[in-house]
């Protein structure tokens, strides 16, 4: 065995040195990272996703035309942080594809380039429900963290492809171009640079600044700007990401403990909590049960807001800049109820 | 219970372990850093450590079977299925008698991670009140080019479809009788070694041939004592081909067809006086196909979830009389038992968490036997129906309510019997995402 393992990896680099320079093989967990990948890869690469946007990626099966993606893959990304943790091992050993294991350089872990929220502070049991000890997995809906997405999965093309760097380089900063200035707009983008907003933007003082200098606020931010600081219920644990960005606080979510549905006595504490805390408005995706929302929503008067999480979860989601850019619209256009309406 | 307790202590290291790593970590260099880092978030490496997967299955129900002498024993005495005496519950470490009232599978501890870049590596000891089992240790490839995995040690082969799937994993609470009388409780497991190859076509195409030791309790029986011929092992051989189209979305469809041949021996006590009289050897072979397909609803905790499953398999054992005290005339002739059996089943998600199923086999469409003496019998078939309904609180933890009627052809006649089990299953800690 031991004069077969530098033989089999000999040959792993004759197949790879031999190979034509065919377009990159990238494939994506989700309908997220695809996307933009999509973006970076320009069309130097074939980029496909294993869930759709009306999936849910944390109960998926391993199917064999799961295998057989990954099984021609030059590079394989994942959100990470265990959302995949049910299927995406059987995919990945079923592929019989040694570039895109884990810890080579065609297996990309988005999960550990961002900083994670929700981590749990103490001893983690399975009492808390599905908990994920690394940290909350729905970090692609702050759209910083998909500037960092971008930024990766350029570099990590670019050690595929080295003569792409260029490109996608180029793409991964036009990407974080329009991220920026939908975030933004485009008049602040065109007075500061795109790093600058985010850091003014999280330390507090954008906006004051915009004002300082006569810049109109735009984007996301401004559209936004009336929900800081309002309260929200969510289904799932999947919305905290995009509520830190936007200053929205989660009161609560409809799942009791996160995988487990509501039960008629959960949901009759957050009717009472939605009275008490000033709450807003309910958000959630579209493939959770809208039933046990609009109960709540009927005894409160609250709005629901229903809008995908994903690219593909509802026809206007197109990509990831239309999914926010759904989000952010729908939210923006919910009436906030009467008490929970905060300046 | 120290085999146990130690799973625990795995844990408790690893927990500890983790929170030395979370507490050293640091983020990691070159990363483009979030501008606005809320306190107490300053974690940012995702805590990892070099431990393995550790779990436990523990796996009970309650059963209540209507049967006069019992189930298990009508499966023994099954026409065209009976097993030889001197096999069965002695072969192996532990049987799998099902009593009426609280019944105890064995519970499995299993560990599994990556031994390096090269190598996966599994064991599961199967424990019961009786003692403990090896129930599967071995390796495989992951790094070997051109889509070949090798496999070596004990595990489950791979033919069919519930082979390789442990008895938590079933969809219903027993397996299909086609299994249980061609292959015993164990199914198909054995020490042996496997070379699959995932063939690079447009569609999913894997096969894999595995050689095995060859003491399966049922189909490959081997005594190799006077007067039955040694036989040199490895004595079965197994082939299989799975097949599925490369389908969009929430649909998965998978084909398989499988053959099994090897090595056979049988003893009876024909006068039943506690001592052997009649010896068989020769080979057996099965040949079978299974299919697969599984739709996933795009709705939250498995709602909508379709499955629709079935095997099929036919088994022809080729014997020699060997010896015979009571009948030494018909000592050369042959003898030869062709057997059959399928099952169907499909299950749906009802509701959020709630699955129901149905179950229909048959067993011995073809059952018959030519003997050494020159005559030939031929037996009807029996058959079962099974409902079940499951319900999962978590991916941890299930509940299941079932009951089956089946009618089963002995020497004395049919016998109908009704089966009712509530069962229980739990896994705790890190346990491996299972196969398609």
């Amino acid at each position: 065995m031991r004069t077969m393992i530098p033989a089999a990896a000999a040959l792993v680099a004759a197949a790879a040195l031999a190979a034509p320079a065919a377009p990159l093989r990238v494939v994506a967990t989700t309908s997220d990272l695809a996307d933009i990948a999509r973006a970076v890869a320009g069309d130097r690469a074939g980029v496909r996703s294993i869930c759709t946007g009306a999936d849910d990626p944390h109960m998926m099966q391993g199917k064999p035309s799961f295998i057989l993606a990954a099984r021609d893959a030059d590079l394989w990304i994942r959100v990470g942080l265990e959302l995949e943790i049910g299927w995406e091992p059987v995919v990945l050993e079923g592929s019989r594809n040694p570039r895109i294991q884990p810890g080579q350089p065609g297996h990309l872990d988005a999960g550990s380039l961002i900083e994670p929220i929700d981590v749990p502070a103490g001893p983690v049991t399975r009492e808390m429900g599905d908990v994920h000890p690394s940290g909350n997995p729905h970090f692609w809906v702050d759209p910083w963290n998909a500037r960092i997405i971008a930024t990766a999965v350029a570099e990590r093309l670019a050690a595929l492809d080295a003569g792409g760097a260029g490109a996608y380089a180029a793409n991964a900063a036009s990407f974080r171009k329009a991220v920026d200035e939908r975030m933004f707009g485009a008049a602040a983008l065109a007075k500061i640079p795109g790093d600058e907003l985010w850091a003014l933007r999280a330390a507090g003082t954008l906006d004051e600044r915009l004002k300082r200098e006569g810049i109109a606020g735009g984007g996301w931010d401004a559209m936004m700007r009336p929900l800081r600081g309002a309260r929200v219920f969510t289904y799932h644990r999947s919305w905290g990401y995009f509520a830190r960005r936007f200053g929205l606080e989660v009161a609560g979510e409809i799942e009791p403990k996160p995988g487990i549905p509501p039960s008629g006595a959960h949901l009759d504490r957050l009717v009472a909590k939605a009275k008490s805390a000033g709450v807003a408005l309910i958000l959630q995706e579209p493939f959770y049960n809208a039933r046990a929302a609009r109960r709540i929503a009927e005894k409160t008067g609250l709005p629901v807001v229903l809008t995908p999480i994903s690219v593909g979860g509802a026809p206007e989601a197109k990509d990831y800049l239309a999914t926010i850019d759904t989000a952010v619209a729908r939210l923006a256009a919910a009436k906030p109820s009467a008490e929970g309406a905060r300046q | 219970m120290n085999p146990i307790v130690r799973p625990f202590a795995v844990l408790a290291a690893t927990t500890l372990l983790a929170g030395v790593a979370a507490a050293q970590s640091a983020p990691a260099a070159g990363v483009p850093s979030a501008p606005e880092p809320a306190p107490g978030l300053s974690l940012k490496k995702v805590v990892q450590s070099f431990n393995p997967d550790v779990s436990a299955v523990l796996d009970g129900f309650y059963y209540y079977e209507d049967s006069a002498e019992g189930l298990g024993h009508v499966m023994e005495e099954l026409s065209g299925f009976g097993h030889a005496h001197g096999e069965g519950e002695d072969a192996h470490g532990h049987d799998h008698g099902i009593d009426n009232g609280f019944n105890l599978r064995h519970i499995e501890l299993i560990v599994s991670a990556s031994v390096d870049p090269y190598f996966r590596a599994l064991v599961n000891a199967a424990v019961d009140e009786h003692g403990a089992e090896l129930e599967e240790a071995w390796f495989e490839t992951i790094a070997l080019p051109g889509g070949l995995k090798l496999k070596a040690g004990k595990f489950y082969s791979d033919f069919g479809y519930i082979n390789a799937q442990h008895a938590h994993q079933w969809d219903f609470t027993d397996q299909p009788l086609i299994y249980r009388l061609l292959l015993g409780d164990h199914g198909l497991n054995d020490k042996g070694a496997q070379l699959s190859w995932l063939a690079p076509t447009p569609f999913y195409l894997v096969a894999g041939i595995e050689g095995f030791q060859g003491d399966n309790e049922a189909s490959y029986a081997y005594h190799g004592e006077e007067p039955l011929p040694e036989r040199d092992a490895p004595r079965v051989a197994v082939g299989w081909l799975k097949f599925g189209p490369d389908l969009p979305g929430c649909h998965g469809l998978q084909f398989g067809v499988f053959g099994i041949t090897g090595a056979h021996q049988e003893e009876y006590d024909g006068d039943e006086d506690g001592t052997h009289d009649q010896w068989l050897d020769g080979d057996s072979t099965i040949w079978g196909a299974d299919f697969i397909y599984r739709y996933d609803a795009p709705k939250p905790y498995a709602q909508g979830d379709l499955t629709v499953q079935g095997e099929y398999a036919s088994r022809t054992k080729s014997l020699d009389l060997v010896a015979d005290d009571l009948a030494p005339e018909f000592v050369g002739s042959a003898r030869e038992d062709r057997q059959d059996g399928y099952y169907l089943q499909t299950l749906y998600g009802v509701l959020p968490r709630w699955r129901a199923g149905v179950r229909w086999e048959q067993v011995g469409l073809t059952n018959e036997a030519d003997l050494p003496n020159g005559e030939s019998e031929s037996f009807d078939p029996s058959w079962k129906a099974s409902a079940m309904v499951d319900f999962t609180p978590s991916e941890f933890s299930r509940f299941r309510v079932q009951v089956a009627r089946g009618g089963y052809e002995t020497e004395e006649g049919t016998e109908e019997a009704t089966e009712v089990s509530l069962q229980a299953i739990f896994s705790i800690g890190a346990h491996g995402a299972h196969k398609f």
